[in-house]
């Protein structure tokens, strides 16, 4: 419809042109006599100035010509005749029709300047608008919205593509009322891909979106945006292309602020969930804790006091003190099991020899391992190893605990140490009924203990705790059976352990 | 020192574990002071002749590390400290701003006063120098650079020989790698913890029974290294 008017409108300029030539005319043949020719000349020139301003270019071209045959036929002599009698009105046509045309020309150009910088100043105009909605946007469908309405005023069609961030390059979140076609939708891919905007001019009448525009962000690109025409008027999308890119660039850069406002929130949410786990368990802990500590040391000093108590009062707060500790033990346990389930193990890892855990776990459990024989194989010229001193002990301990709990009195215990391809390995056997078969994978389950109906005091968190930790090593570990007994097997990655300077020997 | 009783300070918020620490300070025939706060403890301190300090390091109303810093400006005094078993770091902290021991809870009687014992013979002797050391089946004599085994000698490197001294010098007291690492390497090699740990490895290998399982160089994990005789 706006097309048709504007022909209809440019056709009625030209008959405009000539209307006003004629008028000039009309309104200057009563004074054909009283006026000095240079001055017929001077109003035809004001008339072709006025065409050029008024009408643009072609109208005023049309004017010019038109000027110069009508001062010829009606002014110049002989009257109502293209004749000349004097060879010098040549060279004032001439003039004429030099001025004319540049007139028509600079004219045309300063109209043409004057409407460019209007266009600009109205994508200015609107751009800024467009910024200062998005602006305050805060979620996805809300950039979409905005946008939409916004191009729609331009008469075209949008939809908004964002690549979902955690399958990338593959996956795109949809915001449009349009469902694009399989066709479009390899058009979203490659701008997506090759980061360059796609045209389809080709196939603009099959309903295909025109321009495929992606949301180049500063960190990456966030999406794409498929712009249509519902008319399928190619031309007056291809001229609105620096406008379409400075809107992508905008919404790209609205994108990539809602996608990092989202992600703050979430580590915020995340900080906060962390802050409360971590101090729910140092407060049960604690709490829980304490009683304990209070429960070993009063129990302990009971068996010291001066005078001594019966003997059996003794015994009694020796098993009060025993007991306290089992389950000071247990709660540890626990507490630790809680805090590796619920997140990252930190691991205070330092290059130190294996040995050393060798020592403080065989002297912890010093009490423990008194009742069987312990044999410790480990070559003396084991490299250092990266890892959590602390961790790894608890480890050790673990599987000797664990070693005897399941062995008869008196019975070997072998703790071996080597290296095995490029891992270190050490393991743990014991003498004794062996895991059950059936249940050998499920043993380092939380809870699953070896035996159905157990016999020995325990809760199978020993062996969880332990998987956890040389897990969060990088090792492995495993559990399995051999002649006569039980054996766990636990790996750590060898690694490159820091250089040393020998010092000089004397 | 023998005409009054040694005084002991024990700070601890739970009035239960004072209760206990108090008999066995009591036990040990000395007296027991006792403080529920940390700032109330100061206070005790800065009043009297103080043998040796008990503290507790979850104190609800000053860190730990504090009361130590605050302590130390002005007073050389023992200091045994009292934490969880999983608290390595907070336990480094303490023994590197100046505390002197600890214990892991929960902890019996028989522990604590064995800590206390040491604590207290080290404090009485400061100062007095003893160049004859003996454990195991070792003997060494540091005014002649002599580690010998049944008058057999073993040589030792200087790194060696020096970490051997600085552990015999600290006898029965914890040391954290940081404190070994400076008085050994000397300062700027605390990032080098791997040679302590290789140099302590090879004075095992050296002095030790049997280097697996050591009797005389121990293994504080997470911590450091403690030498008893």
């Amino acid at each position: 419809m706006q097309t048709e008017l504007s022909i209809r409108w440019h056709r009625f300029r030209y008959l405009l042109a000539v209307a006003l030539c004629l008028l000039t005319t009309l309104g200057t043949l009563p004074f054909r006599d009283l006026l000095n020719v240079a001055n017929i000349v001077m109003l035809f020139l004001l008339t072709v100035f006025v065409a050029a301003v008024w009408l643009g270019r072609g109208p005023s071209i049309l004017a010019t010509f038109l000027s110069v045959a009508l001062f010829d036929f009606f002014f110049v002599l002989p009257h109502l005749s293209f004749e000349v009698a004097d060879v010098q009105y040549l060279v004032t046509f001439a003039v004429m029709l030099a001025v004319g045309l540049t007139t028509s020309h600079l004219a045309a150009r300063l109209a043409e300047q004057t409407e460019e910088a209007r266009a600009r100043e109205r994508d200015t105009r609107v751009l800024y608008e467009l910024a200062r909605d998005l602006g305050g946007a805060m979620s996805l469908d809300q950039v979409a919205d905005i946008t939409r309405r916004f191009l729609g005023k331009l008469n075209l069609d949008v939809t908004l593509l964002i690549a979902e961030s955690s399958v990338a390059g593959s996956a795109f979140h949809q915001v449009g009322k349009r469902h694009l076609s399989e066709l479009e939708q390899n058009f979203v891919r490659s701008a997506y891909e090759r980061h360059t905007i796609i045209e389809t001019d080709s196939l603009a009448g099959m309903g295909v979106a025109i321009v495929f525009l992606p949301l180049n962000a500063p960190t990456q690109v966030r999406g794409v945006l498929a712009i249509g025409s519902p008319t399928g008027d190619v031309d007056s999308v291809r001229s609105l292309r620096p406008l379409l890119e400075a809107v992508a660039s905008l919404v790209a850069i609205i994108l990539e602020r809602l996608h990092y406002a989202d992600a703050a929130r979430h580590s915020e949410l995340q900080v906060t969930a962390e802050r409360l786990r971590t101090s729910i368990l140092s407060s049960l802990s604690h709490d829980l804790r304490t009683p304990l500590t209070s429960l070993v040391g009063l129990s302990d000093s009971l068996t010291q006091i001066q005078p001594p108590l019966p003997e059996g009062a003794i015994e009694t707060a020796g098993i009060i003190r025993d007991q306290a500790h089992a389950m000071y033990h247990l709660l540890s346990n626990l507490l630790e099991m809680a805090r590796m389930q619920a997140g990252k193990i930190t691991l205070n890892r330092e290059w130190q020899p294996f040995e050393e855990i060798v020592g403080s776990s065989t002297r912890l459990l010093a009490g423990v391992l008194a009742s069987y024989q312990l044999e410790i194989d480990a070559p003396t010229d084991l490299p250092l190893l990266y890892f959590d001193a602390v961790l790894l002990e608890r480890v050790v301990c673990n599987l000797l605990e664990n070693a005897a709990k399941y062995s008869p009195d008196g019975a070997r215990i072998q703790l071996t140490a080597r290296i095995r391809g490029p891992f270190f390995e050490a393991a743990v056997c014991n003498e004794g009924p062996g895991f059950p078969e059936e249940r050998i994978a499920q043993v380092f389950d939380l809870f699953v203990r070896g035996e159905r109906e157990p016999a020995v005091a325990g809760t199978g968190m020993g062996l969880a705790i332990c998987k956890a930790i040389v897990t969060a090593h990088g090792g492995t570990i495993v559990a399995e059976n051999r002649p006569g007994g039980a054996c766990v097997r636990f790996t750590l990655p060898l690694g490159s352990p820091p250089p040393m300077e020998e010092e000089a020997q004397t | 020192m023998n005409a009054a009783k040694m005084r002991v300070l024990v700070v601890e918020d739970e009035p239960q574990i004072r209760r206990f620490i108090c008999g066995a300070v009591r036990k040990e025939d000395c007296a027991a002071i006792e403080a529920g706060t940390a700032r109330q403890g100061l206070d005790e301190a800065a009043q009297g002749e103080i043998g040796l300090v008990i503290l507790d390091l979850g104190l609800p109303d000053m860190e730990g590390i504090d009361f130590i810093r605050d302590l130390r400006t002005w007073s050389q005094v023992p200091i045994l400290i009292l934490s969880a078993r999983t608290a390595e770091q907070d336990k480094i902290a303490a023994l590197d701003a100046g505390a002197d021991d600890y214990l892991s809870k929960p902890f019996g009687v028989g522990e604590l006063l064995a800590r206390m014992r040491v604590l207290l013979r080290r404090h009485g002797q400061s100062g007095e120098a003893r160049p004859q050391h003996n454990f195991g089946d070792i003997a060494v004599d540091l005014s002649r650079r002599i580690v010998s085994r049944g008058g057999v000698e073993i040589h030792l490197t200087q790194i060696e020989y020096r970490l051997l001294a600085v552990m015999l010098a600290n006898e029965d007291k914890v040391m954290t790698h940081r404190q070994l690492m400076q008085e050994v390497w000397g300062p700027g090699h605390a990032e080098q913890g791997h040679y302590l740990r290789v140099y302590v490895g090879r004075l095992r290998q050296k002095l030790e029974q049997d280097p697996a399982q050591p009797q005389h160089f121990l293994t504080e994990t997470g911590v450091g290294y403690r030498f008893q005789s």
